[in-house]
């Protein structure tokens, strides 16, 4: 007996037709979708031809091959990628990968060796290629002059690799750092004494010489002194520094969600004082600042009864 | 002791006693604490001039002895308060601006003799500010025995240790080879009932009228010093604490006048004042005063409400400084000052002065900043500090050098 084995042929899949279901499927589900769910929309295929499409698909660069944990996962490549990508070969592609996933902190060329282990002498000519087309751009890091990073030419970099608003081309600026210094602790200065001026009660006194972070970063910006924008984080920083040369004090109140210049229901406020003590007693005399304290002692070469300085300062 | 302390020591045991008592003493710094006779072999000073040095040092409480076991008297000097005696001028002066002149004599005349009788204190002083008063005027001793007991009772001078009462039924013990001194706690500032009645005597210069004058006075004085004073036996000392006690009370009211206002600061004066004996010298806190005691001793004239002193006294307590703490809300609010928080205040601001003016304000401020985050690697002191990395480095390596600051390796 023969048996007629009748198989339900599919009818033979246009190899196109199968890739655009596939494509309209991924445009479905952006986030990407896994090989059951082509297999669920397209049961008449069968696997290689699935293969078969999905690899001419990623070959063309219009699918993205990703791993998640529950498997493979196709996902929609963007189409002004793919207009770019035009006429570049596989590595550059993959050079442009990595360096798309490292964001705005940029990559270095020894790490974009490793991820893609390509040859150095590819990986120079590649970036060499990708730069010329405006893809890519090299940035120079604040932390190590020497090493340039890589990064997607619109993006821009991040604080860490310019050194954010005190850092302009590798420079630390020490001028403009000074002189917002002298500013913050001049307005400071000015609203603590009208406020000790004003002759009220001590606590009105006292609460109207403080300034909160907003509001000297509202002074700041509209001095005009500063040509990068400065957020109110830099103020901060800048008057962290006055309290480290302890000419400002800083309370941390409690401030209601919604209050200008509120972080976190907290309020920064900053005030100017003065120290609280004279300098003291031993550099005001020449011993405390002599540059040959280490080497004087009576009968010495450098004593107290033939000290030059000694003798200049009772000389008064 | 460092050589440059007892060089220091010697020259003012020098300056101050001589030479036989300069060789005395610095031996006796050098070696530690010594009995008799071997302070004689060192020395190679004779026995009687050993004797009369000791009592010079011990008279001053430079040198004190001990018993030890066996019977063996050791005596020993103490270095650091033969150092005090620069400080002698300072102390004077304070006296001087809180008691006036009168004030300035006692507290000099005990600083210079060590131990005196009140009386004896008295008299001497007497005599002396007469001699500078115009002709005629004479200073009478019961001003002087006021403003001495004025001194008892804030206790810039206290008693010295007496030898105790021996005990009703005690046998007949042989002496002990030194006497052991001791004084009761109150009795410390308790002013002998002295009738003491008598101006001040103008000593006859040379150059004055009455020349047959003297001869007559003298054989009278030398009577008058043969009768026994009632308070024969009762010596008195300047407390070299209580000085050092005041002057941290003027530092933490001379900070708080800087960093606040001066009404602020004559309340944290008063606070210290109404502390000043309740509250021992080692103490963290004074003990809590109420708001309503603090008002009613304000000085006279200062004429501000109970309701703004409260404020200033709130303010006190909230000031980061940390200088006055609330302690409780009975009598209107209880206040202590924390001695402890000022003094460590004060300490580390002078620290930051000296860096300040030694090395320049930029190292100060490096040094400000690892004082509050204790730990800090080098790039996050360029961060903070926000100065440019080499100079940072260049200043972090300058005061490891002069070692304000260590360097720990830390594990990565």
């Amino acid at each position: 007996m023969a048996e007629v084995k009748v198989k339900a042929q599919p009818p033979d899949a246009d190899p196109v037709e199968i890739e655009n279901r596939i494509i309209e499927l991924c445009h479905q589900f952006p986030h990407g979708i896994t090989d059951q769910v082509i297999q669920n929309e397209m049961p008449h295929i069968e696997a290689q031809q699935r293969a078969m499409a999905i690899n001419r698909l990623l070959s063309m660069g219009q699918l993205d091959l990703l791993r998640s944990n529950t498997g493979l996962l196709y996902r929609i490549k963007e189409s002004q990628n793919t207009g770019k990508m035009k006429g570049s070969d596989n590595q550059e592609k993959l050079v442009y990968q990595i360096i798309e996933d490292a964001g705005n902190k940029g990559i270095w060329s020894r790490d974009i060796r490793y991820k893609s282990n390509l040859p150095l002498t590819e990986i120079n000519k590649i970036l060499k290629n990708l730069e010329s087309k405006k893809l890519i751009k090299a940035v120079k890091s604040v932390a190590a002059s020497k090493k340039k990073v890589y990064m997607l030419y619109n993006l821009q970099p991040d604080r860490s690799v310019t050194g954010g608003a005190w850092y302009s081309d590798q420079d630390f600026e020490s001028e403009f750092v000074e002189v917002l210094n002298q500013q913050c602790f001049k307005f400071l200065q000015s609203k603590a004494e009208t406020a000790r001026e004003s002759k009220q009660n001590p606590m009105i006194q006292r609460n109207s010489s403080f300034a909160s972070s907003h509001e000297v970063w509202k002074y700041i910006c509209e001095l005009g002194i500063s040509k990068v924008e400065l957020s109110m984080e830099d103020i901060e920083t800048i008057l962290n520094t006055l309290i480290y040369d302890g000419k400002v004090e800083m309370t941390i109140i409690a401030a209601k969600e919604g209050t200008v210049g509120s972080v976190d229901g907290h309020m920064k406020l900053y005030r100017a004082v003065s120290p609280i003590i004279q300098p003291t007693g031993l550099v005001r005399a020449p011993c405390g600042l002599c540059p040959v304290f280490d080497d004087c002692h009576e009968g010495g070469e450098i004593s107290p009864s033939n000290c030059v300085y000694m003798t200049e300062w009772l000389e008064f | 002791m460092t050589q440059a302390e007892i060089k220091l020591c010697s020259l003012l045991l020098q300056e101050h006693f001589g030479e036989i008592v300069d060789k005395i003493g610095t031996h006796l710094i050098r070696t530690g604490s010594q009995p008799l006779r071997a302070i004689v072999h060192g020395t190679g000073t004779s026995l009687d001039q050993v004797k009369k040095a000791l009592c010079v040092l011990i008279q001053h409480n430079l040198v004190t002895y001990q018993i030890h076991k066996r019977g063996i008297v050791e005596y020993e000097a103490h270095c650091s308060r033969i150092l005090r005696i620069l400080r002698y001028p300072r102390y004077i002066y304070t006296a001087k601006t809180l008691y006036s002149d009168t004030g300035e004599l006692i507290v000099e005349e005990l600083l210079l003799n060590g131990k005196m009788t009140m009386s004896a204190v008295v008299k001497k002083v007497a005599d002396r500010l007469t001699e500078t008063m115009e002709d005629g005027k004479t200073m009478d001793y019961a001003e002087v025995s006021s403003t001495f007991c004025r001194l008892a009772d804030t206790h810039f001078v206290q008693r010295c240790p007496l030898v105790p009462d021996p005990p009703e039924s005690a046998e007949a013990q042989p002496p002990p080879p030194a006497p052991t001194l001791s004084i009761n706690e109150k009795d410390m500032y308790l002013v002998p009932k002295l009738n003491l009645i008598g101006k001040g005597k103008r000593r006859r210069s040379s150059d004055d009228d009455a020349a047959g004058e003297p001869r007559p006075k003298r054989p009278k004085q030398t009577a008058e010093s043969k009768e026994p004073m009632p308070d024969d036996g009762i010596y008195w000392q300047a407390n070299l604490d209580r000085f050092h006690q005041h002057f941290r009370d003027q530092s933490i009211v001379n900070a708080v006048a800087n960093r606040m206002d001066q009404t602020s600061s004559e309340i944290v004066r008063t606070m210290l004042r109404m502390s000043e004996i309740t509250t021992s010298s080692g103490a963290p806190f004074t003990q809590p005063l109420s708001s309503n005691e603090i008002f009613r001793s304000l000085p006279v004239g200062y004429n501000i409400s109970k309701q703004v002193l409260d404020q200033y006294l709130t303010l006190l307590a909230d000031d980061p400084l940390e200088f006055v703490g609330k302690s409780g809300d009975s009598g209107g609010g209880m206040y202590v000052i924390n001695l402890h928080k000022a003094l460590a205040s004060l300490a580390m601001a002078t620290l930051e002065s000296i860096v300040q003016e030694r090395f320049g304000s930029r190292c100060a401020r490096i040094f400000r900043l690892v004082l509050r985050k204790k730990h800090l690697e080098q790039k996050q002191v360029e961060d903070f500090a926000m100065i440019p990395a080499k100079e940072a480095k260049d200043m972090l390596y300058k005061l490891l050098s002069e070692n304000l600051i260590s360097l720990q390796v830390g594990c990565q």
